[in-house]
């Protein structure tokens, strides 16, 4: 598979594929909050899950972590999509190198968003020096994201897919 | 001059080999275990890849990894700091395969100094004096003891593969000699897979007198004078200073002449120390390391001059930019080695360091990557960072490193800046009359306070 050496820029910190947050639905949803006095509402669209939480202080409780949005606080910074390194079903590479989808340049991916995967089963290639390295499934379940792109330079720990 | 560094390394050496880059305009890459996501040379570097778990073997000793990370990079350049894979002369080669630069003397130079015996072989040849022994490895215990004889007792046996001290007895009288042979070939066979030992007149009260080279590759070299590292523990180097206080001009510039010219004459390329023992106003070759050394700052205070740039130059093809006679020195220098250890039982003292405030002003150095609020992973080796400190006069420098000591905070782990504080009022360091027993001696005295 070519590859021209020097032109992919390996980013300072792990790159979550996370698709561009749709700041009009998260601002209807906390509209919704408001009116209904609902404490959490979550959404979900083509793989992406959008949780809007009221942040409501008990005594003696200590505060929420920042992970969850405050009702009022819409574009707080905060990630709306599912946090991939916290997600139980998340698969991370196991080395450095560069991740293909599919078998070869052209060829259709091992696998694609609601593939149903068996442990074992080859999820992806992980490229270095030349050596093609099949990434198996570590456990069975379904592929709800997949976090890197075709031809993508990856790192050891790297998030690569999450399989539910 | 190359595209891109790759900084094959951690700590302090990562830090100080990015400046050099940064300096040159060169971009770097940082590779680091996941331990070290947070590391200062890291979080500096124009691009990161992390190569694997805490433990060195699957990550900074991991070539394959560190191969990967010069593929998905581009990097055209590998330096690889100090210790890890630096005197790796196999890694040096595959990486020349794979058409990446080491930034470091050519693999069979390591190889070469690597080999104890073949090390001193080559010295003799060079006309660089090294210490009476057996040449070779020793045969029977017959053969030793009559080599110990003809050289004199007491003697040291070495193993051929070993190095940085390990592996070494010493033998005061023939009769110690078999049983010490045997035990120093199984220590040898285990710690280096091999038993090959070797043996040398042993030096009682010597100093540790190393000389700092840089080649070309294309036959220039030049010495930047020598470094005094007596004061060890363990063999570990804690103190390091330049011009060494045992040294007159003339016997300075005589070893420092004899080790110029070897090194021009054997086409030496990058930089390296070779390191004798010195006693009665002689000096014996023991080893030469082929890298750039923990204490090469002592030597940039006192030259002014950059020696990871000059790494980063010779490396990438250029002739050597300096003249033996462009060297100059001036005044003196002094380092501190401060590790992340209880003073007194040097118990390793890993954590978060919560308060951080290094000593400045005129002529104070520190070469650290700690900050404040850093986490000393326990993985690595307890190096905390270096206080190099430079004065017209060893008196100068002396005064100011008692200063900066004692300006020094890190509060949250336990440090060595006691031991400085100590030694820097003793009056034999204060005299620059020790040797390389003297720490050990003092410490057993046991005269610090926490």
């Amino acid at each position: 598979m070519a590859r021209k050496p020097g032109t992919l820029q390996m980013p300072k910190a792990p790159v979550l594929k996370t698709p561009a947050i749709d700041h009009d639905v998260i601002r209807e949803l906390a509209k919704l909050l408001d009116e209904t006095g609902l404490t959490e509402i979550e959404y979900q669209q083509d793989g992406v899950s959008i949780r809007v939480a009221r942040n409501l202080a008990v005594a003696g409780e200590r505060p929420q972590t920042p992970t969850a949005i405050a009702g009022d606080a819409i574009l707080a910074p905060v990630a709306a999509a599912i946090e991939p390194t916290q997600h139980p079903g998340l698969v991370a590479s196991p080395m450095v190198g560069t991740a293909y989808l599919g078998p070869a340049p052209g060829a259709r991916p091992y696998v694609e968003v609601g593939t149903q995967v068996k442990a074992g089963e080859p999820l992806m290639i992980i490229e270095a020096m030349k050596t093609m390295n099949q990434i198996p499934a570590p456990r069975s379940g379904t592929v709800i994201q997949i976090l890197v792109e075709d031809g993508q330079p990856v790192e050891y720990g790297e998030p690569l897919m999450i399989i539910e | 001059m190359f595209d891109k560094i790759l900084i094959a390394n951690r700590g302090e050496i990562a830090l100080r080999v990015l400046r050099a880059c940064k300096e040159l305009g060169i971009p770097t890459v940082a590779v680091h275990s996941t331990a070290d996501a947070d590391a200062m040379h890291v979080r500096l570097a124009d691009e990161s890849v992390c190569i694997g778990p805490p433990p060195a073997k699957d990550s900074y000793l991991n070539i394959p990894a560190l191969l990967a990370a010069c593929e998905i990079t581009g990097a055209d350049a590998v330096h690889p700091g100090y210790g890890f894979l630096s005197e790796n002369a196999r890694f040096a080669e595959i990486l020349a395969e794979h058409n990446v630069h080491f930034i470091g003397p050519r693999p069979e130079h390591i190889r070469l100094m690597g080999d104890k015996i073949a090390a001193k072989r080559a010295a003799t040849e060079l006309g660089i004096p090294t210490v009476p022994g057996s040449g070779g490895g020793v045969g029977s215990d017959q053969e030793a003891e009559r080599l110990a004889r003809e050289v004199g007792f007491p003697v040291i046996l070495k193993a051929a593969a070993g190095g940085g001290g390990r592996g070494m007895k010493v033998v005061r009288a023939a009769s110690e000699m078999a049983s010490a042979l045997a035990i120093a070939r199984t220590e040898s066979k285990t710690a280096f897979g091999d038993d090959t030992v070797y043996l040398e007149k042993y030096l009682e009260r010597p100093r540790h007198i190393e000389v700092q080279v840089l080649g070309d590759g294309k036959g220039r070299a030049i010495h930047l004078g020598e470094r005094d590292c007596s004061l060890q523990r363990r063999h570990q180097k804690v103190w390091e200073e330049g011009p060494s206080p045992a040294l007159n001009a003339a016997a300075r510039d005589q070893i420092c002449e004899t080790v110029a010219t070897a090194m021009r004459e054997i086409k030496y390329l990058s930089a390296g120390t070779v390191e004798f023992l010195y006693e009665d106003g002689k000096f014996s070759f023991i080893e030469m390391n082929t890298r750039i050394q923990v204490e090469h700052p002592v030597t940039e205070m006192i030259t002014d001059i950059d020696l990871v740039a000059e790494q980063i130059r010779v490396a990438a093809g250029n002739d050597l930019s300096l003249a033996q006679s462009d060297v100059k020195f001036h005044g003196h220098a002094i380092e501190c080695r401060i590790n992340a250890e209880n003073p007194v039982s040097f118990r390793a003292s890993p954590g978060k360091i919560v308060h951080y405030h290094p000593p400045g002003g005129l002529g104070v150095r520190i070469d650290s990557a700690v900050y404040h609020g850093y986490a000393m992973p326990p993985f690595y080796d307890s190096l905390l960072g270096k206080l190099i400190v430079h004065g017209k006069t060893r008196e100068e420098c002396l005064m100011r490193l008692k200063r900066a000591l004692d300006e020094f905070v890190v509060d949250g782990i336990e440090t060595t800046l006691p031991l400085f504080r100590a030694l820097v009022r003793e009056a034999e360091i204060i005299d620059g009359d020790y040797h390389i027993h003297w720490l050990e001696e003092f410490l057993a005295r046991g005269a610090i306070e926490q």
